[in-house]
């Protein structure tokens, strides 16, 4: 993934309140960005000869690159994910990266905090969007 | 490249592609580097070890690829433009694991004249562990 900008003093995802905005964050999906993907996750060669993003790779960076404006508590469990995909992305794209805190649940010794996510591509039309629940020790 | 489904192919109870894919550190080393995710828990074996998990894991994100595959063979471009996900993650997938990813359309309601899948998805371990459980709704057009 590469990024355009970065964040710095990130806060403890535990201490951010329902309603938080994280700032928002843009990266590119070059082809060897994409490639490198395809590599990991193996097959679906189809996506690069389409010239297509393959929608688990925009909502990976998009993930990846909200984390990087707060602090995930060691022992922290990526515990569920809902995505939406909206429109499809081309290969070379910026994608910008919005979220917000939306909820916050204590259940036993687990906190669970879901982060809404929203991807725009470059015309600024919403490209995809989801919500992911993270489980971090109290 | 990827066309439309046809929404005389489904049905309810039809299965999905199922996909099995053989987990190595390497590919996780590679999700790594494509998508800036370098929490040591991923990639540091000496890290891992030193963690009540024993070891790497991979990312839950890569595994969820797996699921994503299954569907963009069913549906093709309407997966990519329309497709919706709900999973949940049970289980870590560790090196060497071999998942498989399998589904079946439980139901197709039409909204506003359009039919839509209703699909239930699972990836497990050799042990037939659940990784990840979840649901996922398609149109079929």
């Amino acid at each position: 993934m590469e990024n355009k900008e970065n964040n710095s003093s990130p806060a403890s995802l535990k201490d951010l309140p329902i309603g938080y905005q994280f700032p928002s964050v843009s990266y590119e999906l070059t082809e060897s960005v994409v490639a490198k993907y395809l590599s990991a996750v193996g097959g679906q060669q189809d996506f690069l000869k389409s010239g297509i993003v393959p929608p688990l790779a925009i909502a990976a960076c998009a993930i990846t690159a909200l984390s990087q404006s707060f602090a995930v508590p060691p022992g922290s469990i990526h515990a569920s994910q809902e995505l939406e995909f909206l429109k499809i992305v081309p290969v070379g794209s910026t994608i910008s990266c919005g979220g917000r805190i939306a909820h916050r649940l204590e259940r036993g010794r687990l906190n669970l905090m879901s982060i809404e996510i929203s991807a725009l591509n470059q015309d600024e039309e919403e490209v995809l969007t989801g919500k992911a629940t993270i489980a971090i020790p109290s | 490249m990827f066309e439309r489904p046809r929404p005389a192919d489904f049905h309810q109870g039809s299965s999905l592609p199922t996909v099995v894919k053989h987990v190595t550190q390497r590919e996780i080393n590679l999700y790594a580097e494509a998508s800036g995710d370098f929490n040591p828990i991923h990639i540091d074996e000496a890290f891992a070890a030193a963690t009540p998990l024993g070891g790497t894991i991979a990312h839950g994100m890569l595994i969820l690829a797996y699921a994503s595959e299954m569907m963009t063979r069913a549906f093709g471009q309407s997966w990519l433009d329309g497709g919706r996900l709900s999973v949940r993650f049970k289980a870590a997938a560790r090196p060497e694991d071999t998942i498989t990813t399998s589904g079946r359309v439980d139901s197709i309601e039409d909204r506003e004249g359009i039919p839509h899948a209703h699909c239930s998805l699972e990836c497990c371990n050799q042990k037939g562990e659940v990784i990840i459980t979840g649901e996922a709704v398609v149109k079929l057009q």
